[in-house]
C-alpha cells in the first residue's frame, strides 16, 4: 500500500534526486582522493527507476506505441496478417458460436437451472391428466406441458396456411417466466382462444405491426386473440433454434404433452428423481396403463453442461462440434505459420536495429517482449477483423432457410463466451506467430555468424509444417465431400425426381369423423389423378425422411404358431402409393378396394420378410399383431425405402391400407407422380386441393425439396469441412508463395552468377520449382502420415461403406496439394528465370 | 565494470551493512559507503551501482527515510535515517547473519 502510494506520488522527484545524489557522490569521491567509481550511471538510474515506477506497464505502453509505428511502415505484413489471422479467427469464433448455440445456450426462462424436463415410463409425452397429477402432487414448484410439433391452420383472409404451433398448458408462461417483447404471456385465467406469436412470424407475416396485440387471428377456423409477441432472441426449451410460429393453449383432448417442471428452491435433480418415483407409483395405482410410469423415470436439466451429460444426442452433436473446432483450430495454426514466416523474414531485415539495441544494454527479455507486443497488435487486429467476419457468417447462417419440416431460427450472438474465446485465440495466435520469430531474431542479432542459410531453414520448416497441417484439414474436407457424393448416389428407394408432395392439415372441428376423413382422401385422390400430366396419386400417413413411426410389437405367425418380437417402420398408404413413389412391388400386388374383411392386408418389405417371416414363402402368410384378433395377411412384398437417413441400412417396414385403419389424425400427406417435371405441377395440385377443402392448411412442394432433412447432415458436413479445407489450402498456398518469392529475391545474386556462368534460364526455373517440390513432398508426406491417424474417428459421421483410411482420399488430396503448391511456386520460378545477370551482379 | 579486489558482497548483506551504518545517525550516500569501507578495515568497498539501488529499495520498504540536508562541505546532499521499522529489520537481519556466519565458520573450521 505504502509502496504504491510512494510510487504514485513521488516518482517524478525521484529521477531528479538520483541525478543530484550521484553527482554529489562523485564529487565527494574526487574530493577525498578516492578513485571515481566506474559504475555505469545510466544502469544505476535504470535500476533505481525500475524500483520506483510501474516499469512493466510503462514499457508495455512504450512497446505498443513503438510497435504500432513500426508496423505502419510495413503495410504488406499488416494486410497479410490481418487477412490470415482474421480468416482463421473468424471461422474459429463462428464455429464456436454455433457450438455455444447448440450445446450451451439456455432456454428463455427465468432461472433455467431450476427447470427440468420430466419423463415417466420412458414416454417423452404424457396425457393432460398425467401433467395435472404430477402438478397436484406438490413435488415441484410448478409443472407445465408443451406439445411442440403441432400444425395449426392460419387463415389470413385470403389463403389458409399451415403454421407450426406449440400447444401449452396455460400456466406455461407464468411458471417458466418466459419473457415477451410486446404484450403479455398467456395467463391461467385466459380463455382457450388466446395466442402468443413468435417474433419471426410476426415480423414476416404480420409486417411487425405492434397494433396486432388485442386483435384476433383465425387459427383452425376459430378467432384467437393475440396477447403477446415473443422476443427475437427467444430460445425454446428443446433448443437447437427450434422456434414455432404461434403458442396457443392446448385445446384438443387427445394432445399429449412433454412435461417440464420447476424445482423447489434447494431441490436437486437427484432429489426430484427420488420424489418423482413415489409420485409415479401413486400414478400407476390411480391410472393403470399397459406400462408402468414408475419404470423408467428421467429428470434432466434443460440447458448447459448438465444437459449434455444426460442426453446422448447432445453428446453426438458435441462430438461433431469438437471435431469441427479441432479442424478450424488447425486452420488457425496454418494462418499463424503464415504470419510467423513473414515475421521471421522481417526479423532478419531488422537484425541491425536489434543488434544496436542489444549493445546499448537492452535485455533479451525486453526485446522479445517488444517483438511479441508487435505480434500481439497484429493478432488483436486479426481478432477485430475476425469478429467482423464472424458477424457476417452468423447473420448468413441465421438467414439460411434449412430444408427442414420444423422451424429453426438460430441466434448466434456475440456473448461473453465467444468474446472470451476470441481473446484466448488472440493470445494463442500471438505466441504461435511471434515467439519463435522473436526469439530467433534476438538470438541472431547476438551471433551474426549464423548465416542466411540457417534462416531459410527455419522458414522452410515452417512451410513444411504448414503444408502438413493444411493436408490434414483438406483430407477431412475431402472425406466429407466424398460422403456427400456417396449419399447422393445412394437411392432412397423411391423416386424423388418426379414426385409432388402435398401436406394437408384438415380443420379438426369439421373432420372429427373418420368416415369424413376417408371421404376427403378418396375425393382428393380422384381429382388429383384427373389432373393433366399426373400419372398417379396416393395418400400416406408417413412420408420417409419427413416423419417416421416405429412399432415394437410381438407378432404371432398363424402357420407355425411362433411369436416373434418385431421392430419395424410402420406406414398406412392408399393403394397407388407404390406407383406414385416408384417403389417396385416385387411379388404380390397392392391393396385392393374390395378385399375380405376377415383379414387385414399388409405389404412388407424384403427386410421384414427375411427377418420376421423366415423359412417359408412370405406371400400370403398371416400373423396376429399383439392382442389384436383380426389376422394380418401379407399381400405384397416390396423393395422398401430408407426411412430416416440416407446412409442407414435397410430396415423392416410394414404398410397397412390407409382406408382400413382408424385414422385419428387430421393431417393427410399426398404424393403425386408426375410425367412432367414436378415443379410445373405445383400450382395445379395446390389449386385442386384448395378446391376440395378451402379451410385446410396446405403446403405443396416437390418431394425432393421436402425431404431435405435426409441430405442435410451430409450437405452440412461437406459444405462446412469442404469450405474449411479450401480455406486451409488457400492460406498454405499464400504462405508457400510468400516464402518462394522471398527465397528467390534473396538468391538474386546467386542466380545472376549462375546465369553469367552460362546456366540455362529453364534450369533456373526448374531449380526453383524443384525447391518448392521438395517442400511440398516433405510437407505432404508428413501431413499424410498425421492425417491417416487423425481422420480415423471421423468414421462415425460418414455413411457406411466410406472408410476414412481409404487411400483414394489421400491420393486425391496429395495431388491437389501438389498442383496448387507448384502453381504457387510458378510465379517466383518465372521471376527467377528472368533475372538480368548484369543488374543482379551490380546490385549489392 | 572493472573487477574490484574487495570481495563480492552476499546478496542481502548490503542491506544489513547500510542499516548498521545508519544506526548512529543520518548519513548521506557517500558517507554510508565510506563508513562501511572504514568499519571493515577497508576490506569491503561498496560500489555506487549497488549502493543506490539498495538505498532506494530500503526507502520504498520504509526501513530508512530520506531528507535533503547540507553536507559538511556545504553542499546539498540527501541524508538517510533509519526508521523504527528499519531498526526491527536490522535486528532480524543481524540475527540471521550471525547464525549464518557462525554456521559457515564452523563448517570451515572442521575437516570433513
Amino acid at each position: 500500500m505504502r509502496r504504491l502510494f510512494l510510487k504514485l506520488f513521488r516518482r517524478r522527484s525521484m529521477e531528479r534526486d538520483l541525478e543530484t545524489e550521484l553527482a554529489f557522490h562523485r564529487d565527494m569521491a574526487a574530493a577525498h582522493g578516492n578513485p571515481i567509481p566506474m559504475g555505469n550511471t545510466t544502469v544505476i538510474q535504470e535500476h533505481a527507476r525500475d524500483l520506483w515506477r510501474f516499469t512493466f506497464v510503462e514499457n508495455l505502453w512504450r512497446d505498443v506505441v513503438y510497435g504500432a509505428r513500426s508496423l505502419r511502415r510495413s503495410p504488406a505484413l499488416v494486410v497479410t496478417a490481418l487477412l490470415s489471422l482474421g480468416l482463421g479467427i473468424g471461422i474459429n469464433t463462428g464455429i464456436f458460436s454455433m457450438a455455444v448455440e447448440f450445446l450451451l445456450s439456455e432456454p428463455s426462462v427465468t432461472d433455467a437451472r431450476s427447470v427440468v424436463s420430466v419423463r415417466m415410463g420412458g414416454n417423452s409425452h404424457s396425457s393432460k391428466e398425467v401433467v395435472e397429477f404430477v402438478r397436484a402432487s406438490g413435488l415441484f414448484q410448478d409443472v407445465v406441458g408443451e406439445y411442440e410439433e403441432a400444425s395449426i391452420n392460419w387463415n389470413d383472409g385470403v389463403e389458409t396456411r399451415q403454421l407450426s404451433a406449440m400447444l401449452l398448458t396455460k400456466n406455461y408462461f407464468i411458471a417458466l417466466g418466459v419473457p415477451v417483447a410486446l404484450g403479455r404471456g398467456i395467463l391461467p385465467q385466459d380463455p382457450d382462444e388466446v395466442a402468443v406469436l413468435g417474433n419471426h412470424f410476426w415480423r414476416t407475416r404480420l409486417r411487425g405491426d405492434p397494433a396486432v396485440i388485442g386483435r384476433s387471428i383465425r387459427l383452425d377456423g376459430r378467432p384467437y386473440t393475440v396477447v403477446g409477441i415473443l422476443p427475437n432472441n427467444f430460445r425454446s426449451l428443446i433448443g437447437f433454434g427450434f422456434s414455432p410460429d404461434v403458442f396457443v393453449p392446448r385445446y384438443l383432448d387427445d394432445t399429449i404433452l412433454a412435461l417440464y417442471a420447476r424445482l423447489k428452491p434447494g431441490m436437486t435433480i437427484g432429489g426430484a428423481h427420488a420424489g418423482l418415483l413415489t409420485v409415479a407409483q401413486r400414478l400407476d395405482k390411480a391410472m393403470p396403463e399397459s406400462f408402468r410410469y414408475a419404470d423408467d423415470i428421467q429428470v434432466a436439466a434443460v440447458g448447459g453442461f448438465d444437459r449434455i451429460k444426460t442426453e446422448t444426442e447432445m453428446q453426438t452433436v458435441g462430438l461433431f462440434f469438437a471435431m469441427l473446432l479441432v479442424v478450424v483450430g488447425l486452420v488457425l495454426m496454418i494462418a499463424c505459420v503464415n504470419v510467423a514466416s513473414l515475421l521471421v523474414a522481417r526479423g532478419s531485415a531488422r537484425r541491425q536495429e536489434l543488434a544496436i539495441r542489444l549493445s546499448l544494454g537492452a535485455g533479451h527479455g525486453r526485446l522479445v517482449q517488444q517483438l511479441l507486443v508487435e505480434t500481439a497488435l497484429l493478432s488483436l487486429a486479426g481478432v477485430a477483423f475476425g469478429l467482423v467476419l464472424r458477424q457476417a457468417m452468423a447473420s448468413a447462417v441465421e438467414q439460411l432457410r434449412l430444408p427442414l419440416p420444423i422451424p429453426i431460427r438460430l441466434h448466434l450472438t456475440l456473448d461473453w463466451r465467444v468474446t472470451l474465446y476470441a481473446i484466448l485465440l488472440a493470445g494463442f495466435a500471438t505466441l504461435a506467430c511471434g515467439l519463435l520469430p522473436a526469439w530467433r531474431s534476438v538470438r541472431q542479432s547476438i551471433a551474426p555468424s549464423l548465416r542466411r542459410e540457417g534462416r531459410m531453414r527455419l522458414q522452410r520448416a515452417l512451410i513444411v509444417a504448414q503444408l502438413a497441417l493444411s493436408l490434414i484439414v483438406l483430407t477431412a474436407g475431402f472425406l466429407f465431400l466424398r460422403n456427400l457424393w456417396r449419399s447422393n448416389a445412394i437411392s432412397p428407394g423411391f423416386d424423388i425426381r418426379h414426385t409432388v408432395y402435398a401436406d394437408v392439415n384438415l380443420p379438426p372441428q369439421e373432420y372429427k369423423d373418420v368416415a369424413r376423413k376417408r371421404a376427403y382422401v378418396t375425393q382428393a385422390l380422384r381429382e388429383l389423378t384427373a389432373l393433366p400430366g399426373i400419372e398417379s396419386a396416393a395418400a400416406a400417413r408417413v412420408i420417409p425422411f419427413t416423419n417416421n413411426t416405429t412399432f415394437g410389437s410381438s407378432l404371432t405367425l398363424l402357420d407355425t404358431g411362433k411369436t416373434v418380437r418385431a421392430l419395424f417402420h410402420w406406414n398406412a398408404v392408399s393403394p397407388d402409393y407404390f406407383r406414385a413413389m416408384g417403389i417396385p412391388i416385387e411379388r404380390g400386388e397392392t391393396f385392393r378396394m374390395a378385399a375380405d374383411a376377415a383379414t387385414r392386408p399388409v405389404i412388407v418389405n424384403r427386410a421384414f420378410a427375411e427377418r420376421y417371416l423366415p423359412d417359408r414363402d412370405p406371400l400370403g402368410r398371416a400373423f396376429l399383431w399383439g392382442d389384436n384378433q383380426t389376422p394380418y395377411a401379407v399381400v405384397g412384398i416390396v423393395d422398401g425405402t430408407k426411412n430416416l437417413s440416407i446412409g442407414e441400412e435397410d430396415e423392416p417396414q410394414l404398410y397397412e391400407d390407409l382406408a382400413r385403419i382408424d385414422n385419428d389424425r387430421t393431417r393427410v400427406q399426398f404424393v403425386v407422380g408426375s410425367a412432367t417435371p414436378p415443379a410445373t405441377q405445383l400450382q395445379a395440385v395446390h389449386a385442386a386441393l384448395r378446391r376440395i377443402e378451402p379451410n385446410a392448411g396446405l403446403e405443396v412442394a416437390t418431394l425432393y425439396s421436402s425431404i431435405g432433412l435426409a441430405f442435410l447432415p451430409s450437405q452440412m458436413g461437406a459444405a462446412l469441412l469442404g469450405g474449411i479445407g479450401l480455406l486451409g489450402l488457400m492460406l498454405a498456398t499464400i504462405g508457400l508463395y510468400g516464402v518462394m518469392v522471398y527465397s528467390v529475391s534473396r538468391r538474386t545474386r546467386e542466380i545472376g552468377v549462375r546465369l553469367a556462368l552460362g546456366a540455362d534460364r529453364r534450369d533456373i526455373a526448374l531449380m526453383v520449382l524443384a525447391g518448392a517440390a521438395k517442400l511440398i513432398l516433405i510437407g505432404s508426406a508428413a501431413g499424410l502420415l498425421c492425417a491417416f491417424f487423425l481422420v480415423k474417428p471421423l468414421a462415425m459421421f460418414l455413411v457406411p461403406g466410406l472408410h476414412p483410411s481409404d487411400p483414394v482420399s489421400f491420393l486425391a488430396v496429395a495431388a491437389l496439394m501438389a498442383i496448387t503448391g507448384l502453381a504457387a511456386a510458378w510465379g517466383p520460378a518465372r521471376r527467377a528465370a528472368s533475372v538480368d545477370p548484369m543488374t543482379s551482379l551490380r546490385y549489392q | 565494470m572493472a573487477k574490484s579486489d574487495s570481495p563480492m558482497l552476499l546478496q542481502g548483506t548490503l542491506d544489513l551493512l547500510i542499516l548498521h551504518a545508519l544506526k548512529r545517525g543520518p548519513l548521506h550516500g557517500y558517507s554510508i559507503a565510506q563508513t562501511i569501507h572504514l568499519l571493515s578495515d577497508q576490506a569491503l568497498k561498496v560500489e555506487e551501482g549497488s549502493l543506490y539501488p539498495a538505498l532506494y529499495r530500503l526507502e520504498l520498504d520504509g526501513a530508512i527515510a530520506a531528507h535533503w540536508g547540507v553536507s559538511e562541505n556545504n553542499r546539498k546532499a540527501k541524508y538517510y535515517e533509519i526508521t523504527r521499522r528499519g531498526k526491527k529489520l536490522l535486528a532480524a537481519e543481524r540475527e540471521t547473519w550471525s547464525r549464518l556466519s557462525l554456521g559457515v565458520q564452523r563448517v570451515l573450521a572442521r575437516q570433513p
